[in-house]
């Protein structure tokens, strides 16, 4: 199957790279090819590069560029800010807070610290997946040093009250850290008036490239990260390492293009996801997973609890979704983020996720879900039958 | 990641034209929490006209189910209860995490091959 013949509806996990991306990035391999480190003409090319694209992204962002630390993508942000900010503040306090419908990014940080002596308090969200400030304010203790929440979720399009949630950590004086992987250049984000501390990001979920993300970093006391890399004095010693030039252009190039579409992007998510909707209201059975009204219009998740995910991805084809659970992995164990909603396991084996982009199209919303009604229909059409009561 | 599925498992999977049901046939049927298979069979002096299947499972399972009842029409019914899912397993190059699932499809045939009505016939069978 070549690409021609396949949807794409798996932007959740990654975008294609924007044109106008593409065309930056390739002139500034052409032209702005030195070490950005070096002291001559040449390397002020590739410095001026890289402080263009930190304002563009500082500009989506609402923030002073300065504040922005470049990353290979969300997972080392994440990890960075995790444990850079746990390290920096042990000694004021060993608890931590988040839950467990954060991406693995997050979850496998802090299970780290845990087996390195930090205290974590996993807190459970409700039926919708929305964590309830007052829940966060009960959890935090005196020795509390960091909350980390998501901004999107990935797998559901859940979007957490960050204002609200973040409110209840200033009060504290408790650093929150966003992971917002799914969020930024997808829905408006003013960090100047969120209270967040630390907010991970990565290109490649907003048409820009691989390989690279940032990690804001609030210039406020008390809100600092110790290293997790030594070797070199880039970026104030936080993250050292030669800067790569051109997915840094592509990155504040990928910032600028979303802050000039956000609103359109999302007027379109929008119609996408209500024609994709109107055409698997006939599905019986059918559970939407997550906030069906107030979620990113970007993914929807979708279960049915009598059919196995696997073959529901496979009968898909060629849309190219993702499945609720690991169904590939040898422990078929369903997703943990759906396990979390409360989810049967029978529901979360029979979950897919659809994700739209700039490039899907009504007509491709539609085909979809009439698609997803066939496929059903066709797997539960050679089902065994349940046996009469 | 390699695609997980060969060409055969795509196409058995797609178009599985011994889905279905057979009526007054015996039937076989095994389980477990996240897999169901069951198999049906006719008859006719001691062997085996038709079959047909029914699962819930994997897209592997759901392919040696139709691969299973191709390759056993036609067979002497005492093939039914000696089913072996080996030999699937092989061709269909199934993971070895799935076994248990493939072994759901040789429980199911076995049973269906123990049942009164096929008992009946594979007597028959031994008598030609």
């Amino acid at each position: 199957m070549n690409a021609s013949e396949l949807l794409y509806l798996d932007y959740a996990a990654s975008t294609p790279v924007d044109s106008g991306v593409a065309a930056v990035m390739q002139r500034c391999r052409e032209t702005a090819y030195a070490n950005p480190s070096s002291n001559h003409a040449a390397a002020r090319l590739a410095q001026a590069a890289i402080a263009r694209a930190a304002g563009q992204l500082a500009a989506l962002l609402n923030v002073e560029p300065q504040t922005l630390v470049f990353t290979s993508g969300a997972t080392e942000s994440d990890n960075l800010a995790i444990a850079g900010a746990a390290r920096y503040r042990a000694e004021r306090g060993r608890h931590l807070i988040t839950m467990p419908t954060e991406h693995k990014a997050v979850t496998d940080v802090f299970a780290a610290l845990e087996r390195a002596g930090f205290s974590v308090t996993w807190l459970a969200p409700g039926p919708k997946g929305l964590l309830d400030p007052a829940d966060l304010a009960a959890a935090i203790r005196d020795d509390t040093q960091l909350v980390s929440i998501m901004y999107v979720n990935n797998e559901t399009g859940v979007i957490q009250d960050i204002a609200a949630l973040g409110g209840v950590c200033r009060e504290r004086d408790v650093l929150f850290h966003v992971d917002a992987a799914q969020a930024v250049g997808k829905i408006p984000i003013d960090l100047s008036a969120l209270p967040v501390d630390l907010l991970s990001l990565t290109g490649h979920k907003f048409y820009g490239p691989k390989g690279i993300g940032a990690l804001y970093i609030a210039d406020r006391p008390g809100c600092h990260v110790e290293p997790l890399l030594f070797g070199g004095g880039q970026q104030s010693r936080i993250r050292p390492g030669t800067l790569p030039t051109e997915l840094i252009a592509g990155l504040g190039e990928a910032a600028a293009v979303a802050a000039a579409r956000i609103d359109s992007d999302l007027a379109h998510l929008r119609a996408l996801r209500g024609a994709f909707e109107a055409g698997i209201d006939a599905v019986e059975g059918r559970v939407v997973n997550g906030d069906a009204v107030g979620g990113f219009p970007g993914i929807l998740n979708v279960s049915v609890a009598d059919i196995d995910g696997e073959s529901l991805l496979l009968a898909l084809e060629p849309l190219c979704v993702a499945t609720g659970s690991a169904c590939n992995s040898k422990t078929q164990e369903p997703s943990y983020v759906l396990r979390a909603l409360g989810r049967s396991d029978a529901e979360a084996q029979g979950a897919i996720r659809f994700s739209f982009g700039r490039q899907t199209t009504l007509e491709e919303a539609r085909f979809a879900a009439d698609h997803y009604r066939r496929a059903v229909a066709f797997l539960r059409g050679i089902a065994p039958r349940e046996p009469a009561r | 990641m390699s695609d997980p599925y060969s060409s055969e498992v795509r196409a058995l999977f797609r178009a599985p034209a011994h889905a279905g049901d057979l009526e007054a046939a015996a039937t076989g049927e095994a389980g477990d929490r996240d897999a169901r298979v069951s198999v049906a069979a006719r008859l006719e002096a001691g062997r085996i006209v038709a079959m047909r299947f029914r699962a819930r499972g994997c897209p592997h399972l759901i392919a040696a189910a139709e691969a299973a009842c191709a390759a056993l029409e036609g067979k002497n019914a005492v093939e039914l209860r000696e089913f072996s899912a080996d030999g699937i397993r092989d061709r269909l190059a199934v993971p070895a995490e799935k076994t248990g699932r493939i072994l759901l499809l040789e429980d199911a045939i076995r049973a269906l091959g123990r049942q009164p009505d096929g008992t009946h016939d594979l007597e028959s069978s031994r008598e030609d």
